[in-house]
C-alpha cells in the first residue's frame, strides 16, 4: 500500500485518483457498485494507518484534536494553579520557592491565555461550523491541520522549558524590561517569545479559514440575516484574532530581537521605551479577552433558545452588540495602563470606552434572560451552565465598569480584586459556555449524550467551587494583597480568606474531573442522542449523530433563521430542501442541490454561496489529504524551537523544509476539466472547479495581506512611538537616509506592480505566452529592487544596535525585503507551472493570486519608503 | 439515498426543577473595612478616602443592578407559566420579536443612564485628586530597585531607604523613577497606585490624615522577590517629623568606643563598601540601600525583617535564605568580626 495520495495507479482507474490508497471499506465492489453515500463517504473518508493519521484533514476529526489539545493545556494550566493555591493557603508558606511560583504563575497565565480559550474556541468552530452553516467541510482543510501541528507542538515545546530546567517567569504580559536581555539573560524568556509565537501563528491559521468558512461557504438562503448567532460571534472573533495576534506577534519579533541581536526597542537608555512594549501587548492584551469571551456568547445564543423553547429575543440587537463589541475591544488597551502615569485626558477617553462596552455586554445579557422569561426554560446540564455563567458573569462584567473608573483602578490595579474580577470574566464568562456547549453538542462528537446525572454534579462542583475560590479574592485585594506575589505576612490578615480560596479552587478542579469522567464514561456508555435530541432549531442537529465525512449528502436550503423549526412543511414535517414557495414548484438552486448530491463524487464538492445573500456561486473541489501541512507546521515549530537554543543551523535547515513542504501543499493536483463538468456547468448555471476556487483563493490572499498590513501597521506605530521619544528625528545627529537607491528600488517595484497588471489581464484575453513572458519580466524587477535595497542597507552609516530609532529602521526594512522575497518565491513557484503550461485562461487562480500578492506587497512598500525616507525630510 | 432526518421527539422530560442559586452576599465587602494594617477601604488619607467615596457608590449602584437582573433571571427562570399547552412536544408559538423592547431597554438605554453617571463620578473623582499646592522643600524621589526602595528628599539633602517618613496632614510630592526594571508605588490606606519605570519620571502625591505607620508595596511584578519590597509611610506630627529630620540631616557619628571602631573597620574594609555608603565615611557604594541612618529604621531587606540585632545579623550572614533571589551577597564573617561590625552598625541611628 503506497501512502502517497496524488498517484494514480492502473490497477484501480475508477477509483478517484487522490483515493487508490484507500481500503474500499464499505465493502469489497467495485466503485460502480457503491451507493451514493457510500461513494461520498469514502471519498470524504481521511486516510488510513499511521502516515494517514498524519494526513488527516477531515474537519470534524482536525476540530475534536484542537480541542482535546485546548483541553489538555486547561489541565496543564489548571495544576499550575492548584500548586499556587497550596502556596497561598497559608501566610509564610514554603511550599514553593519564590523562583518556583513565579514561574507557575507565568505557564498559568501563558497556558489559559494563548494555549487553551482561544484554540479552544477555533477547535469547536472547525468541527461544529460547517455543519451549522450546512456546507461541507473547512475552506482549507490543510491550513487546519498545519494549524493543529503548529499548536500541539508550539504548545510542547513551551512545556518543554520544565525539563529544559529554564521556565518562564516574568508574568503572561512579559513586561520589557524585566522581559529583555539584562534582567531576563538564559533561555526561559526564549522559550515565552517563541513557542508562543509559533502557537499564534496557528491561531491566526485557524482564524483565517474560520473567516472563510463564515464569508463564503454557507448553505444556500443563508444570508448574513438569517445566519445563527454562532456564525456571528466566530466571525467577531476571527477578525479580531487576525487584528490582535498579529501586533503580538510582530512585539514578540522585536523583544526576541532585543534579546538576541541587541535592537534597542525597549531599552530607554538609547531613544527605546520599555512602554512601547505595554501598548502593543494590549493592543493584543485587551482584544485577547473579548476574543475568547465573544464566541462564549455565541455558544451561549445557541443554548439558551433551544433550552428555552423561543428563539432568541433580539437576534438584531445581539448582532450589533457583537460587532460593537469586536470593535470596542481594540478601543480600550490603556484600561490596562492607567497606573503608567499617562496624561490625564487620555485616561479620561479609555475610561469612557471601558465603561462603553457594558452597553453591548447589557444588550446581550438582557437578550438571553428575556428569551428565557418568555420561553419555557428546560433544565438540562447545558442550561444549567448556561445559569451559571449568567450568575458569574454578571458579576465580573460590574466590577470591570468599576476598574474602569481610573482612580478606583489606581487602588485595584495589580491587587486581587482584578484577579477575581477577571476570573469572574474569564472562568465564568468563557469556561462555564465551554462547557455549555461541549454539553450540548457532545452528540455531534461521539453521537453519545453526556451523562446528565454526572453533569449536574460537575455543574455543582464547578459552580460552587468557583465562587468559593474566586469571591474572597476581591477581599484579599481590597485587603492590600497585590498580584503575583508568592507570600503574604501573616499581620495582612490574609490566611483566611486565601485559605477558602485554595479550598474553593480545589473543588473546582473536583468539578473538571468529574466531567472528565463523564466523557469517557459516556463516550461508551451515555444514551445515543440521535439526530436532534434537544428540538434544536439550527442546522447542524439536521445531521446524523456523530455526522457522516461530508456532513451533508445534500446541502440544505434556509429560507428562515430557524431553519428546523420554521421549514415545515404543509405535512408537518421538517423540509429543508425547498425554498419558500408551493408544493410542487421546483426551483433552480433546489434542482442544483438535487444534482450536487449525486455528482460529481469523484472529488470532495463544496459549495461556495455569496457572502451577502447565501446563494450559490461556484461549486469547487476542496483539497484532500496531504503529508505536507504536517510537515510545515513541524519545520515551522522547529525553526522557533531551534532558535530557542540558538542553533542557527538548524532553523536554517528548518526554514529549507518549511518552504519545501509550502510548495508540496501547494503542488498542482489537476482534474482534468471534462464533458461532465461542462455539461453540470451549462445546466445548472453555476462554475464548476475541479482544480480549487478562485473565490475562495482570492479571499485567502486578500486576507493573508490584510494579515501582513496589520504586521507593517505594528511596526509603524512602533516607529511613530519611539519617534515620539526622540525629540530629534533622526536622532544622535545621523544623517537623513539616502534617497537615490530606495527611489530607484521604488520605480521597479512600480513597474513591475504595472507589468504584473498585464500579465494577469493577458491570461484573461488567452495569450498565454506574454503572460509567462510578463511573469518574468516581473520576476527581474522585483529581483532588482531587491538587490538594490540589500545594496542600501549594506552602505547604511549605521547598524541596528545604535539606538532604538536604528533599530526600528533595520526592522520595517528587513520585513519588506522578506515580503519582496516572499513574492519573488511565489511568483518562482507560479513561473515554474506557467512554463509547463499548467495555466489556461480558465484555469489560473494561482496566477491572478499571486498577483494580488505583488500589488498588496508594492502597496507597503511605497507606504514605508514614504515613512521611512521622505517624511523625515518635511518634518 | 438516506438523508438524515430531524426527528420531533425531544427528551426533554415535562417536569421543571427548582435551581438553588448560591448568591455569596455581598455583604462580605463591609469584613475588608476592618482595621487591618493594609485595607485600602480604611481611607486613612485624604485621596484615599476620595476613592473609597467612588468606591461605595459604585458598589451600591453596582450592587442594585446585580439584584436587579438576579431578580430578572429568577423570574425568568422560575415564574409560573401556566398550562399554555399541555403537550411539551408542541413547539412554543413565541413570537421572534418578543422582548425585542426589553433587551433594548434594559440591556442598552438604562444601562447607558447609569454608566453616565458613574462616568460623572469618575471624572469627577479623578480632577479631585489633582496634586495640590506643595511647598518645594516636601518633595521625596523614590527610585525603585530589584527588590528594594531608594529614598531621597533632595531639598533636605537626606537619603534613606524603604522608609518613607511624612508630616501629617501634609501633602508631600513623590517623584518615582526606576533604576532597573518596572515597580509600582502603593500605599493602599493613602492613595492609589503609580508605576516606577526606567528613563521616565511620574509624579505622584501622597498625604496621611493620621499619625501612623502605612504598609507600601510594589504592586508591579519586577522579579523574584516582588513579593517582598514593601516599604513604610510613617506619617508624624510635625514635631517629631521635624526631629527626624534633623537626625537624618547629620552624618554618621566617628566612632570612639574601640570596639564599634573595629566594627566600622570590618565594614569599610569589607565587599559591603561596594554597593553601600555611609555618609562621613568612604562607603560610597549606590546599588545597595544607604546605611547612615541604618539603626534607625524598623524592618530590613525592604519590610521582610524586623530590624534587630539578630535579624541584621542574620541578613548580613545568609541574605538568600531570608530573601531568595536579593541581590545582596552573602558576607563571610567570624563570630567576634560579625559582633563588631553589628555593635558599629547599631550606631548608625
Amino acid at each position: 500500500m503506497t501512502s502517497t495520495a496524488s498517484q494514480p495507479t492502473d490497477a484501480a482507474p475508477s477509483v478517484p485518483e487522490h483515493m487508490s490508497n484507500l481500503k474500499v471499506r464499505a465493502s469489497d465492489r467495485p466503485w460502480d457498485q457503491l451507493t451514493t453515500a457510500e461513494k461520498l463517504e469514502q471519498v470524504w473518508a481521511d486516510p488510513p494507518g499511521v502516515i494517514g493519521w498524519f494526513k488527516a484533514l477531515q474537519n470534524d476529526r482536525i476540530g475534536v484534536r484542537i480541542m482535546s489539545t485546548a483541553f489538555l493545556f486547561f489541565v496543564a494550566g489548571g495544576i499550575n494553579a492548584l500548586l499556587m493555591r497550596v502556596q497561598l493557603a497559608e501566610a509564610e508558606s514554603t511550599f514553593l520557592t519564590a523562583q518556583r511560583y513565579n514561574e507557575l504563575f507565568t505557564m498559568h497565565g501563558s497556558t489559559m491565555m494563548y494555549l487553551f480559550a482561544v484554540p479552544m474556541m477555533e477547535g469547536f468552530a472547525i468541527l461544529i461550523l460547517p455543519l451549522i452553516l450546512g456546507n461541507r467541510e473547512m475552506p482549507f482543510p490543510r491550513l487546519g491541520v498545519f494549524s493543529w501541528f503548529t499548536f500541539l507542538l508550539g504548545g510542547l515545546l513551551f512545556y518543554s522549558s520544565f525539563i529544559a530546567g529554564a521556565v518562564p517567569d516574568t508574568g503572561w504580559f512579559a513586561y520589557a524590561p524585566l522581559s529583555g536581555p539584562e534582567y531576563s539573560p538564559g533561555i526561559a524568556m526564549d522559550y515565552w517569545l517563541l513557542a508562543l509565537g509559533v502557537a499564534e501563528v496557528a491561531a491566526i491559521a485557524a482564524g483565517v479559514e474560520i473567516i472563510l468558512a463564515i464569508l463564503r461557504m454557507r448553505a444556500p438562503g443563508m444570508s448574513l440575516s438569517r445566519m445563527p448567532i454562532y456564525a456571528w460571534a466566530m466571525l467577531v472573533m476571527a477578525f479580531s484574532i487576525l487584528f490582535a495576534f498579529t501586533p503580538l506577534i510582530v512585539g514578540s519579533l522585536l523583544l526576541e530581537l532585543d534579546r538576541r541581536i541587541g535592537t534597542q526597542f525597549f531599552n530607554p537608555q538609547a531613544g527605546g521605551s520599555p512602554v512601547l512594549w505595554q501598548h502593543i501587548f494590549w493592543i493584543f492584551g485587551h482584544p485577547e479577552v473579548y476574543l475568547q469571551f465573544i464566541p462564549a456568547t455565541g455558544i451561549v445564543s445557541m443554548v439558551v433558545p433551544i433550552f428555552s423553547r423561543r428563539s432568541l429575543a433580539g437576534y438584531t440587537w445581539v448582532v450589533i452588540a457583537l460587532v460593537a463589541t469586536g470593535f470596542l475591544s481594540f478601543g480600550l488597551w490603556v484600561h490596562h495602563m492607567f497606573t503608567v502615569g499617562l496624561p490625564q485626558i487620555s485616561m479620561t477617553f479609555f475610561a469612557a470606552a471601558g465603561m462603553m462596552i457594558g452597553i453591548p455586554a447589557g444588550i446581550q445579557i438582557f437578550a438571553w434572560i428575556t428569551t428565557i422569561f418568555t420561553g419555557r426554560p428546560v433544565f438540562k446540564v447545558p442550561f444549567l451552565f448556561v445559569i451559571g455563567f449568567l450568575i458569574t458573569f454578571v458579576l465580573g462584567g460590574i466590577t470591570g465598569i468599576m476598574v474602569s473608573a481610573v482612580p478606583f483602578d489606581w487602588q485595584v490595579h495589580d491587587s486581587y480584586f482584578v484577579v477575581a474580577h477577571f476570573h469572574y470574566v474569564l472562568i465564568g464568562g468563557v469556561t462555564f459556555p465551554i462547557f455549555a456547549g461541549i454539553y450540548h453538542w457532545a452528540p455531534k462528537f461521539t453521537g453519545r449524550l453526556l451523562d446528565e446525572r454526572l453533569g449536574k454534579l460537575h455543574f455543582w462542583l464547578y459552580f460552587i467551587g468557583f465562587n468559593v475560590a474566586f469571591f474572597p479574592m476581591h477581599i484579599s485585594g481590597f485587603l492590600g494583597m497585590p498580584r503575583r506575589v508568592y507570600t503574604y505576612q501573616e499581620e495582612m490578615g490574609l490566611d483566611i480568606y486565601n485559605l477558602i480560596s485554595t479550598i474553593g479552587a480545589f473543588v473546582l478542579a473536583l468539578g473538571v474531573a468529574v466531567f472528565i469522567s463523564n466523557w469517557f464514561y459516556s463516550r461508551r456508555n451515555g444514551r445515543p442522542a440521535g439526530d436532534n435530541p434537544w428540538n434544536g432549531d439550527t442546522l447542524e442537529w439536521a445531521t446524523t449523530s456523530p455526522p457522516a465525512n461530508y456532513g451533508f449528502a445534500r446541502l440544505p436550503i434556509v429560507h428562515s433563521r430557524y431553519p428546523l423549526w420554521e421549514q415545515v412543511s404543509s405535512s408537518g414535517e421538517v423540509d429543508i430542501f425547498e425554498e419558500d414557495h408551493e408544493p410542487g414548484d421546483t426551483t433552480n438552486t433546489e434542482r442544483l442541490l438535487q444534482a450536487m448530491s449525486e455528482w460529481p463524487l469523484r472529488w470532495r464538492a463544496a459549495l461556495i454561496t455569496g457572502a451577502v445573500d447565501g446563494e450559490p456561486v461556484e461549486i469547487f473541489r476542496v483539497s484532500g489529504p496531504s503529508i505536507w501541512p504536517a510537515v510545515a507546521g513541524v519545520a515551522l515549530v522547529t525553526v522557533f524551537g531551534s532558535e530557542v537554543f540558538a542553533l542557527h543551523w538548524l532553523t536554517i535547515l528548518g526554514l529549507l523544509v518549511f518552504a519545501a513542504a509550502l510548495v508540496g501543499w501547494h503542488w498542482p493536483n489537476q482534474l482534468p476539466y471534462t464533458d461532465e463538468e461542462r455539461e453540470f456547468e451549462e445546466k445548472y448555471n453555476i462554475p464548476v472547479r475541479p482544480n480549487g476556487s478562485l473565490t475562495i483563493g482570492r479571499w485567502g490572499m486578500a486576507l493573508a495581506i490584510l494579515l501582513l498590513g496589520i504586521a507593517l501597521s505594528s511596526f509603524l506605530f512602533s516607529y511613530f512611538y519611539i519617534r515620539l521619544e526622540n525629540p530629534i528625528w533622526p536622532p544622535e545627529n545621523l544623517p537623513l537616509p539616502e534617497l537615490v537607491r530606495p527611489a530607484i528600488a521604488t520605480a521597479l517595484m512600480l513597474l513591475a506592480g504595472a507589468v504584473t497588471w498585464w500579465s494577469v489581464n493577458n491570461v484573461h484575453k488567452g495569450n498565454l505566452g506574454r503572460m509567462r513572458l510578463g511573469l518574468m519580466l516581473v520576476f527581474l524587477l522585483g529581483a532588482g529592487a531587491l538587490g538594490i535595497m540589500i545594496w542600501e542597507y549594506l552602505q547604511l552609516p549605521f547598524t541596528w544596535q545604535l539606538n532604538a530609532y536604528a533599530s526600528i529602521f533595520w526592522a520595517i526594512g528587513g520585513y519588506m525585503l522578506l515580503l519582496l522575497l516572499v513574492a519573488l518565491g511565489m511568483n518562482l513557484f507560479v513561473q515554474v507551472w506557467a512554463w509547463q503550461g499548467l495555466y489556461t485562461e480558465l484555469d489560473n487562480a494561482a496566477v491572478q493570486n499571486s498577483a494580488l500578492f505583488v500589488y498588496g506587497v508594492i502597496a507597503f512598500w511605497i507606504i514605508s519608503f514614504g515613512i521611512l525616507y521622505l517624511a523625515p525630510r518635511f518634518t | 439515498m438516506p438523508q438524515p432526518q430531524s426527528r420531533r421527539r425531544c427528551i426533554f422530560s415535562s417536569y421543571r426543577r427548582r435551581l438553588l442559586l448560591a448568591i455569596l452576599m455581598p455583604a462580605l465587602f463591609l469584613a475588608a473595612c476592618a482595621d487591618n494594617s493594609a485595607s485600602m477601604l480604611t481611607g486613612r488619607g485624604p485621596a484615599a478616602a476620595q476613592i473609597n467615596t467612588l468606591w461605595w457608590i459604585m458598589f451600591v449602584v453596582g450592587a442594585i443592578v446585580y439584584l436587579l437582573v438576579m431578580g430578572y433571571l429568577l423570574l425568568a427562570l422560575f415564574r409560573r407559566r401556566g398550562d399554555r399547552r399541555g403537550d411539551d412536544d408542541e413547539e412554543e408559538a413565541s413570537e421572534p420579536d418578543e422582548g425585542t423592547g426589553i433587551v433594548i431597554w434594559g440591556g442598552a438605554v438604562i444601562p447607558a443612564i447609569i454608566l453616565a453617571g458613574i462616568y460623572g463620578a469618575t471624572v469627577f473623582t479623578l480632577s479631585a485628586l489633582k496634586e495640590p499646592e506643595i511647598p518645594e522643600d516636601l518633595t521625596i524621589e523614590v527610585t525603585g530597585n530589584q527588590f528594594w526602595w531608594d529614598v531621597n528628599y533632595p531639598e533636605l539633602g537626606i537619603r534613606t531607604a524603604n522608609e518613607i517618613h511624612i508630616p501629617v496632614g501634609q501633602p508631600v510630592a513623590v517623584k518615582l523613577t526606576s533604576e532597573d526594571v518596572i515597580h509600582s508605588f502603593w500605599v493602599p490606606e493613602l492613595h492609589g497606585k503609580l508605576d516606577l519605570i526606567p528613563g521616565q519620571v511620574t509624579e505622584f502625591w501622597l498625604e496621611a490624615s493620621e499619625p501612623d505607620t502605612y504598609l507600601g508595596e510594589c504592586a508591579e511584578f519586577c522579579g523574584v522577590q516582588h513579593a517582598k519590597m514593601q516599604f513604610l509611610v510613617i506619617a508624624q506630627d510635625d514635631e517629631e517629623f521635624l526631629q527626624w529630620v534633623e537626625q537624618q540631616q547629620q552624618p554618621a557619628p566617628e566612632p570612639t568606643d574601640p570596639m564599634i571602631q573595629q566594627g566600622q573597620q570590618i565594614f569599610l574594609g569589607s565587599s559591603c563598601v561596594y554597593c553601600h555608603t555611609v555618609e562621613g565615611t568612604n562607603a560610597t557604594g549606590e546599588l545597595g540601600p544607604d546605611l547612615t541612618h541604618l539603626a534607625s529604621r524598623s524592618t530590613l531587606a525592604a519590610g521582610t525583617i524586623p530590624n534587630n540585632r539578630g535579624n541584621l545579623g542574620g541578613w548580613i550572614v545568609a541574605p538568600q535564605s531570608i530573601k531568595p533571589g536579593s541581590l545582596m551577597p552573602p558576607t563571610q564573617l567570624t563570630g567576634p568580626d560579625l559582633q563588631a561590625l553589628l555593635d558599629y552598625l547599631e550606631t548608625l541611628e
